[in-house]
């Protein structure tokens, strides 16, 4: 085991260093730059300054070796739009908030949706399977913006039970991780079913069964061990991806989280924030699929990654 | 005391365009200490009649209805879960086809094998192990203590299928159902696994049921012999008597089709067409359609149930 996480952990510097490069080139591939446009465009001269001072009028390549050097000593860079801070000041406050909400998000939906996806499985073409897959289908196509709109038409405007937007109170909260959850609830809905139903065509349960285990000991000690295999590989990862795809639920209730400075970090070309923010997930990513690998050869004993006794 | 005792049973499972008959009543017993083949070609619905006795076709899509269908007396039909639990791997075991798909991947093997001793008797785990290891040897394994600790990908078909007996036999079965056992495994090693199956079930005394397509598996191994066809017995009569002089000519045509007969160089011959259609079987008798000796009555009226010796019996026109 320790070699393969060693292995891992290589390919994943690997994998790092060609994501940043495609994230710098496409970055400074989107016309404009940071300090064009604007309601009052810099004057020629001023602009060139600027250029110069962060080093943007440099080729494409010698900026990058430049960032990352900065990188490898866990310099960000400053960020463009508040260039008194440095990039862990900006982000600290932001952090929190995403994490809750994600973390929270998936923490309630995540076992929700296996309950779910578990109970469709064994009531197959029952009308308990047919509700759980409306339910998965509804959660998954509904776009999530819709979802916290209705939300708030609900249980804010016409309860007034909730408030609409603000994160202060943990009562702030409740709207935004419903509408959120609805999202890894869905996913796993959807996975469960498909893993447990893959898992309980296959020869052994039948020969589960003529052993005489009662199904309980069938479904509680085989078949879920068997379609947790597949799942644990896409929990990690869909966890981390709530960063990204909170942003949404985040602009919906107006969460001060990292949410808001994807987007404008973007739309300002500030450089140096998104690349901060890109290679912060990019790691978290690349550390997800290494833990749900471990998890995986934990779980499965036909993968144990070279080592003879796991 | 009939071991299995099976009447009249028809197994379907309906579609969205018809229905699939998989077993159109058929019947057979097998007695205390007796070994039975049932002989068929694929879709003859030999297999599902064994899935059937069990009760391990789901319910749902399939139908199951029978005049009798009992083992060891317990009657299948009406039995709850809590007794069809209690009738599987203890009252009769089963050794499927394919003993790579067979274990849960999961699990060594000694869990496994413990896990079954456990689910019918109260056991702890230390001395489950070591009857387990205890089984092991028993069905040849010569290394059973690293065979319970390994994992079933790591072991071969054969090892695999020894095992499977292994599990199968841990309860004391007093029937052993054995569906194509060697099918999936190296003609090198099937002899062996039939002669091991032979050997205990002769020397533990229990009821066998040896299902297979392949006629020199029940020429070596069973005492009596079952041919369906079509979801329905076509004849049956003790394993010297089908060889010899097999009265149906579907079991004859069989006979004439099986390869490696003594004697040498003869020509294969082959039967004509191929099985019915479940969802479709042919009007009268099933093998009309295929049978050089049918006539016009075949293909109307289903043939009658004919004594043709003291333990046999032929559903054919012809014979009566």
């Amino acid at each position: 085991m320790t070699g393969f996480i060693i292995r891992r952990l290589l390919s994943i510097s690997v994998t790092f260093i060609i994501v940043s490069i495609l994230i710098f080139t496409m970055m400074h591939a989107i016309p404009g730059g940071p300090f064009d446009g604007g309601e009052m465009p810099l004057p020629p001269a001023v602009r060139e300054k600027m250029m110069a001072q962060f080093g943007l009028d440099q080729p494409v390549w010698v900026q990058y070796l430049k960032y990352m050097s900065g990188v490898i000593r866990l310099d960000f860079g400053v960020p463009f739009q508040s260039p008194g801070e440095t990039m862990f000041s900006l982000l600290a406050d932001a952090w929190l908030p995403s994490l809750v909400l994600g973390g929270l998000g998936v923490l309630i939906g995540a076992p929700l949706g296996i309950l779910l996806g578990i109970a469709a499985a064994l009531h197959r073409n029952t009308w308990i399977d047919y509700l759980a897959s409306a339910v998965a289908t509804i959660g998954l196509t509904v776009p999530v913006f819709v979802t916290s709109m209705l939300l708030i038409l609900i249980f804010a405007v016409w309860l007034n039970w909730f408030p609409a937007s603000g994160w202060g109170e943990p009562i702030n909260w409740v709207l935004p991780i419903t509408a959120y959850a609805t999202i890894p609830m869905a996913t796993y809905a959807r996975y469960t079913r498909s893993a447990m139903l893959d898992t309980l065509n296959k020869p052994f349960v039948t020969v589960l069964r003529a052993k005489g285990l009662t199904e309980n000991k069938i479904i509680y000690g085989h078949v879920l061990r068997n379609s947790a295999i597949p799942m644990v590989t896409v929990f990690l990862p869909m966890f981390i991806g709530t960063a990204t795809g909170s942003i949404f639920v985040e602009a919906m209730f107006r969460v001060p989280g990292l949410g808001s400075y994807f987007v404008s970090s973007i739309r300002t070309r500030d450089y140096p924030l998104e690349m901060a923010l890109m290679l912060m997930l990019t790691v978290m990513f690349c550390v997800a699929y290494l833990i749900s690998d471990v998890a995986y050869a934990l779980l499965n004993p036909r993968i144990r990654y070279g080592d003879r006794k796991g | 005391m009939r071991l299995v005792e099976i009447t009249d049973l028809t197994v379907s499972f309906p579609q969205a365009d018809g229905v699939v008959q998989a077993v159109r009543g058929a019947s057979f017993h097998v007695d205390e200490g007796e070994s039975v083949g049932i002989v068929g070609e694929s879709g003859s619905g030999k297999s599902v009649t064994c899935m059937a006795a069990l009760r391990l076709l789901r319910q749902p899509p399939a139908k199951i209805a029978a005049k009798v269908m009992r083992l060891d007396g317990i009657d299948m039909l009406a039995a709850d879960r809590k007794t069809l639990s209690g009738v599987r791997g203890r009252v009769a075991a089963m050794v499927f086809q394919d003993p790579m798909t067979a274990f849960d991947p999961v699990y060594t093997i000694g869990a496994q094998i413990v896990e079954t001793i456990r689910a019918h008797r109260e056991v702890s785990k230390a001395d489950a192990r070591r009857e387990a290891e205890g089984l092991l040897a028993k069905v040849e394994i010569r290394t059973p203590a690293a065979v319970l600790d390994s994992y079933p990908h790591q072991l071969s078909g054969g090892m695999m299928q020894r095992a499977m007996i292994a599990m199968a036999l841990s309860c004391q079965p007093r029937i052993l159902i054995a569906d194509e056992p060697t099918t999936a495994l190296d003609v090198t090693v099937q002899a062996q696994i039939l002669q091991l199956i032979k050997g205990l079930q002769d020397e533990l005394g229990m009821g066998l049921v040896m299902v297979t397509h392949d006629l020199g598996v029940i020429a070596e191994t069973v005492d009596r012999v079952v041919v369906m066809y079509g979801g329905r017995v076509m004849e049956e009569a003790p394993v010297a008597a089908i060889f010899d002089e097999a009265k149906h000519p579907y079991t004859r045509a069989l006979m004439a089709s099986m390869p490696g007969q003594v004697g040498g160089r003869r020509r294969l011959t082959e039967i004509p067409g191929s099985s019915p259609n479940p969802a479709d079987p042919p009007m009268g008798c099933p093998f009309h359609p295929r049978c050089s000796e049918a006539d016009a009555r075949c293909g109307h009226e289903i043939p009658p149930v004919v004594v043709t010796g003291e333990a046999s019996r032929a559903a054919c026109w012809r014979l009566t």
